[in-house]
């Protein structure tokens, strides 16, 4: 069977940042408190113009599940790999906690988590989404407007796939060759 | 000043306060193990790497340094040089195995490492290769301190010979380390691991001429004249290894600032004016290299004594240069609205327990170096 | 899952046998025809799809969205939308994410707790049930002894299912002075839309092309569908006007902001209807059909005209007149969204009044894209005979405004009134979850007025501020380890929720009916009989005359009779109004000596270095409740006084400096946070921070409160209270 290639699709006019995605991340995940631990994130970009003139744009964002991560060539002992499907993630035990992806990343997506003990990250909920259910990642379900979408880049009916057929779209810093598998559509 | 030097501590205190230093150094790593690291380090999950990376560079560096310049003597032939071997070698040995213990104090897993580096490498992963490269280097270091211990001069020689390439390997490797990220544009190039070369050897060059200087002075007998030769010709060498990286500074600062390349010009100008400028313009620039270079190039200080002073004042530099370029390259956010709104930057000033580990592997090294120099016949039998 | 049946059973066993005792006293109550409903005792078991999945309703605010409780190992792990909850969209925002975080939450209550220090000290001794239960009947008993039954206040929250039963015991034990949120949030909106369409309409923001947001913050006070409904979708040609004296983040998604003086919609409303009447922009036949008193009208709002307008409200004439033809257009596919949200000024029903009438004109009842009448589930009410008390005088805020709820009464007139013990005193209050010392105006009045009590007893989950200065603080059971007897919220389309309980209760917590029934049990036979039965009882009489509603909770967590609003249902057919039709004029208002048609009043100047606070809300906190939970918390750790970068100039402030802010009730002390985000006469905080109790860990110390600093003002005619009113000053602290 033909692998596929997950990706996920924002549309950030919808997004209001109400920080669900980042919650449900959370609590999905198991990812401790703190601020500096998270995994996805909405961030809130400069307010534009000056008043009564103003905009703002709110653009949620995790790891990029980039075909060429630079996070996987970087670590040392392979504790970063990349499955079949395109999903970068950690081996938890083979992380030495070198930090070493933590600087490689563009994207600032990584944390390392006391807990488990390893550096942790976006895995696209591969607990939900190969799971029994076949659930959406926690991010895209639960947010309130569904500026995500998931799906299979590789299915050409998929709703990925269609979007990026039909609009126009941008990934995030692309003259660092990483080649993101989060796009936005523009 | 001088006066001070002549009535320098007593090896008890020496010792003494060394000990204290180690103590901290132990206390600040149960802190670690007992805390965990996310407690008591000031890194964070954009500056990742903190003061523990910046110490583990320097004092590479002054390995790597060391190991190039008594390589001058024993490898090269340089006569003048050959006398610093022993010594060299040993201080190579303890700031290697310092600087690994300033490292595992900084990564979370040091035992992971020794396993997975080995059943499960990624050979493309620049930490892997320094790792390797380091660890061979410590491998033929210690082959050619027993050589030079037994007075087996061939056998010193190939390890030497040996020695210098895993050194030259494993540091320009280092440098690459960073100038391999293409994320973080302040360091991307090939302008850290040639840097990182030169610097060794200004490291290498302050440190022997430390070595030498303090030998004797404990010795209590005055310099005779050959080393005050060996001192002339040491200061000549390292006067050009500063100005050559003087050179290598203005060339980092103006691709850095020309036409605001992006996240690279933060990153400079963080260092020019922002949260590093003190470190930058104290530290690196009047310890780092003017003051050495001005004693050094007059004739008349270029003395014994003002070449130690020289090598004191650009250890001290060179421990800066190291820190702000590891903290620099990171202090720009690499997305929009997590950065201080003042600035713009990031911030990071090191924990009390970041400081205490740093105090302990500088003073392991000094307190090791002190007894290797009580307790091993290090002088040079003359041949 | 057999474990929660047992305990369920377990649970249900001990009502029994508490109830066993007044069983011989039941008689011909309707608790019997309850009981012959029960079946199989089959609802407290919970209903767990796969993996121990529980369909239950959120309990984090007023939207209730439909959750499902991912539980392995007795631990709820994640709380997933439920994704055939169509009133929300099967989403659910970051609050309902964080209700992991309430039932595993170090800071909630555990055990009852009796005070044994000075009140407001935080010394509390753990007691029994039994004990505390037993205080709180004495209390109560010797409080209705010496001052009459209407001695003791009940303050009530909402959204749980189980203040039904709070309530009922109020009315059972036999006070008429029970106080809820309505009048401290959308009284006034309720009546001035119940008095032009005979009830509050619910925008059909899905289908309307042209929405006009007054201050109704949507992107940050999430109201579902609305907040979800309100951003375009494919294709769509949907335009949102958004007015606010703050750039929120509704602002920053609407396609044009203005930011209105505050307290001024109303003359922004009145100069779009000059704008639509003298412009002809309306159907004549229609109006003549369908509404009374458009004749009157237009004299009325001659002038009002755009130019007049731009004076008050700050936006230019041109932009009025540009909104009122483009809303005229659209229509009827326009709404003036009246939303759901607090009201600001005490002229608040009047303007309501105006929104109504501009919606009337373009001809938007029951259509599509317009503002639809409500529908609701039918639910088969359980019916109890309150005893009646001779002694018992009428409610303490009776008389004071226009329209009075005789439930839910006025909060600032009854702070104002117990305070005075005018025309009686109350000495006692029951409080369950409503944190009225964060939400009622004035803060340091309700202190006193709390102070002046003979006793107090919370019911709640955490320790909060009301908990803090309770004699006694009943630990209540969390929304996911209860069972809730079944809800319909009403709207357009409307559906039926009901909770069951994910896991245990926690701890010694309890539900509310449970506390309810034991409170009853010693207050008397009279009372505890109308409490005599179980919640499984409870449930299947809701659901006897359509017991398809529990088979469809229990199968998918939600039960609706339809996916479309019924539209054009009440078309030609008479509405709830007094003349039947859609009242432009009023003759009831006019009866009472009120305005039958709105008249501005302008909002007092704002003398120079004083601003007016405005108060507002986020995505992530509901009122008083959340902010300390662990997830939010970390989202936002306290609140800042947002000043407009000119102002902060002028003032000499600068961003980040801690400053006081000062109003004539009250002074608080935060952070500063310059931002172009407000206008530069106004000062705003968030809500739900400078806490003054220590058992909210997370957010004690942390931020200002802008309860103490809000003045008591409220609408004379629906008793709520007008949250824009109070100028402060803002110094250096």
């Amino acid at each position: 069977m033909k692998n596929k290639r997950f990706a996920i699709v924002l549309d950030t006019k919808r997004c209001i940042d109400c920080k669900a995605c980042t919650v449900a991340c959370k609590t999905e995940n198991h990812v401790p408190l703190g601020t500096d631990n998270y995994r996805n994130w909405v961030g809130p970009e400069p307010l534009r113009g000056t008043y009564p003139n103003l905009g703002q744009t709110f653009t949620p964002s995790q790891c990029q599940h980039c075909s060429n991560p630079p996070c996987e060539h970087v670590c040392p002992t392979g504790a970063t790999t990349v499955t079949p499907d395109g999903i970068v993630h950690v081996i938890e035990h083979k992380c030495i906690g070198c930090k070493y992806c933590m600087t490689a990343c563009p994207y600032d997506a990584r944390y390392y988590n006391e807990e488990i003990e390893a550096v942790d990250k976006c895995t696209f909920c591969s607990q939900r989404i190969y799971g029994e259910n076949g659930q959406l990642p926690a991010c895209v379900e639960t947010c309130p407007t569904k500026v995500r979408v998931f799906g299979d880049l590789n299915d050409p009916n998929s709703d990925v796939s269609k979007l990026l057929a039909k609009h126009p779209s941008r990934v995030l810093k692309p003259a660092q060759g990483t080649k993101p598998n989060l796009y936005y559509l523009i | 000043m001088s006066s001070f030097l002549k009535h320098r501590p007593s090896l008890p205190l020496w010792l003494g306060l060394l000990s204290i230093g180690v103590l901290i150094g132990v206390a600040g790593a149960l802190n670690v193990l007992i805390n965990g690291h996310a407690q008591v380090y000031n890194v964070t999950r954009e500056v990742p790497w903190g003061i523990l990376i910046a110490t583990y560079v320097f004092l590479v560096v002054s390995s790597t340094g060391l190991c190039l310049l008594s390589s001058l003597g024993h490898v090269f032939g340089i006569e003048k040089f050959e006398f610093i071997g022993k010594r060299a070698i040993i201080l190579a040995i303890i700031t290697l195995l310092c600087g690994f213990g300033a490292i595992g104090m900084e990564i979370n897993h040091p035992i992971r490492l020794a396993i997975y580096a080995i059943i499960s490498p990624n050979f493309t992963s620049a930490i892997w290769w320094m790792g390797t490269l380091y660890g061979l280097y410590l491998v033929l270091l210690s082959g050619e301190l027993y050589f030079l211990m037994k007075g087996m001069h061939k056998g010193a020689f190939t390890m030497g010979m040996l020695g210098f390439i895993a050194a030259v390997s494993a540091h320009s490797n280092l440098g690459a380390v960073f100038g391999l990220l293409e994320a973080r544009p302040f360091w991307h190039g090939s302008f850290l691991p040639i840097y990182f070369i030169l610097s060794a050897l200004v490291s290498g060059g302050a440190i022997v001429s430390l070595i030498v200087y303090f030998n004797y002075k404990q010795s209590g007998t005055p310099i005779p004249q050959k080393y005050e030769a060996f001192f002339d010709t040491l200061g000549r060498l390292q006067t050009l290894f500063l100005m050559v990286l003087v050179f290598f500074v203005i060339w980092k600062i103006i691709p850095g600032i020309y036409g605001h390349p992006p996240e690279k010009y933060e990153a400079t100008m963080a260092m020019l004016t922002g949260p590093l400028a003190f470190n930058f313009w104290f530290f690196e620039v009047l310890l780092g290299l003017l003051i050495p270079i001005t004693l050094l190039i007059n004739p008349r200080t270029r003395t014994p004594m003002g070449v130690m002073w020289a090598g004191i004042s650009a250890t001290v530099g060179i421990f800066f240069m190291r820190y702000d370029l590891v903290i620099g390259g990171q202090l720009v956010s690499m997305r929009a609205g997590t950065a201080d709104l003042r600035d713009g930057l990031l911030h990071y000033v090191p924990s009390i327990t970041e400081f205490a580990i740093v105090i302990g592997a500088i003073s392991t090294c000094l307190l090791l170096y002190t007894l290797a120099e009580k307790f091993l016949p290090l002088d040079a039998d003359e041949h | 899952m057999s474990r929660l049946i047992d305990k369920k059973l377990s649970r249900r066993r001990f009502i029994g046998l508490s109830s066993c005792t007044l069983a011989t006293a039941v008689v011909g109550s309707q608790v019997k025809v309850l009981r012959a409903l029960a079946t199989s005792g089959d609802i407290s078991a919970p209903v767990a799809g796969k993996d121990d999945s529980i369909f239950t309703t959120c309990g984090m605010c007023v939207n209730k969205c439909g959750v499902i409780a991912r539980v392995r190992d007795g631990v709820i792990r994640k709380l997933d939308p439920n994704p055939h909850f169509i009133k929300s969209r099967a989403m659910l925002c970051a609050r309902g994410n964080a209700g992991v975080k309430v039932v595993y939450d170090p800071d909630r209550l555990k055990y009852p707790l009796i005070r044994t220090g000075a009140r407001g000290e935080g010394k509390f001794r753990k007691a029994t049930w039994a004990e505390a239960l037993d205080l709180v009947a004495k209390n109560l008993n010797t409080i209705a002894d010496k001052y009459t039954r209407a001695g003791v206040m009940f303050a009530s929250t909402e959204g749980t299912y189980q203040d039904h039963f709070f309530n009922q015991l109020a009315e059972c034990f036999g006070s008429p002075n029970t106080v809820r949120h309505p009048t401290l949030c959308l009284s006034s909106n309720i009546q001035g839309f119940s008095a032009t369409f005979g009830t509050n309409p619910t925008p059909d923001v899905l289908n309307a092309d042209y929405i006009i947001m007054s201050g109704a913050n949507r992107s940050e006070a999430l109201i579902t569908p609305d907040s979800i409904d309100m951003l375009k979708g494919d294709g769509g040609r949907r335009k949102v006007i958004y007015l606010d004296p703050r750039f929120t983040k509704t602002a920053a998604k609407a396609d044009k902001w203005f930011p209105i003086k505050a307290g001024t919609d109303m003359a922004f409303i009145l100069a779009m209807i000059n704008v639509i009447v003298s412009e002809g922009l309306y159907d004549k036949t229609y109006l003549q059909n369908n509404t009374v008193g458009f004749d009157k009208l237009l004299p009325h709002v001659a002038s009002y005209t755009p130019e007049w307008a731009q004076d008050e409200c700050e936006i230019a004439a041109d932009d009025i007149r540009k909104v009122a033809r483009e809303f005229a257009e659209a229509a009827p596919k326009a709404v003036y969204y009246q939303g759901r949200r607090s009201s600001f000024a005490s002229n608040d029903t009047q303007m309501r009044r105006a929104m109504a009438i501009l919606n009337a004109i373009v001809g938007n009842w029951d259509v599509k894209g317009g503002m639809l009448p409500n529908a609701g589930i039918k639910l088969t009410p359980h019916d109890y005979l309150a005893p009646w008390y001779d002694d018992v005088p009428e409610r303490i805020d009776a008389g004071s405004v226009a329209f009075l709820s005789e439930k839910d009464g006025s909060w600032p007139v009854v702070q104002e009134r117990v305070l005075a013990a005018d025309p009686y005193p109350v000495k006692g209050m029951m409080i369950y979850k409503q944190n009225v010392l964060s939400s009622v105006p004035d803060r340091a009045k309700t202190l006193k007025m709390m102070d002046q009590m003979d006793f107090i007893c919370c019911i709640d989950i955490t320790m909060s501020d009301a908990a803090w200065y309770s004699d006694v603080v009943l630990p209540e059971a969390t929304y996911l380890e209860r069972q809730d007897p079944i809800e319909s919220l009403g709207g357009p389309v409307p559906v039926a929720v009901f909770r069951q309980p994910a896991i245990e209760a926690q701890f010694e917590s309890k539900p509310c009916l449970w506390i309810m029934q034991e409170l009853a049990t010693r207050l008397g036979e009279e009372i505890a009989e109308t409490f005599d039965f179980t919640m499984d009882e409870y449930i299947h009489h809701q659901v006897k005359n359509n017991p398809q509603i529990l088979t469809d909770l229990k199968e998918k967590g939600v039960y609706f009779e339809r996916t479309e609003p019924n539209y054009g249902s009440t078309l030609g057919k008479r509405l709830k109004t007094v003349s039947g039709k859609i009242e432009i004029y009023s003759q009831r208002y006019a009866d009472k000596g009120l305005d039958p048609l709105p008249v501005y009043i302008s909002p007092t100047k704002i003398p120079a270095g004083k601003y007016r606070l405005i108060v507002g809300r986020h995505a992530f906190f509901t009122h008083g409740t959340t902010a300390n939970n662990a997830y939010l918390h970390e989202i936002m750790p306290e609140n800042t006084l947002w000043l407009h970068s000119a102002a902060a100039a002028q003032a000499g402030l600068t961003h980040g400096q801690t400053v006081k802010v000062r109003s004539s009730v009250g002074e608080e002390t935060l952070n500063l946070e310059v931002t172009d985000k407000i206008r530069p006469d106004c000062v705003y905080m968030a809500h739900g921070f400078g806490v003054l109790s220590k058992g909210l860990s997370n957010i004690y110390g942390k931020g200002g409160c802008d309860a103490a600093l809000i003045e008591t003002k409220y609408c004379p005619i629906s008793g709520n209270a007008a949250m824009h009113e109070t100028l402060v000053e803002v110094v250096p602290a």
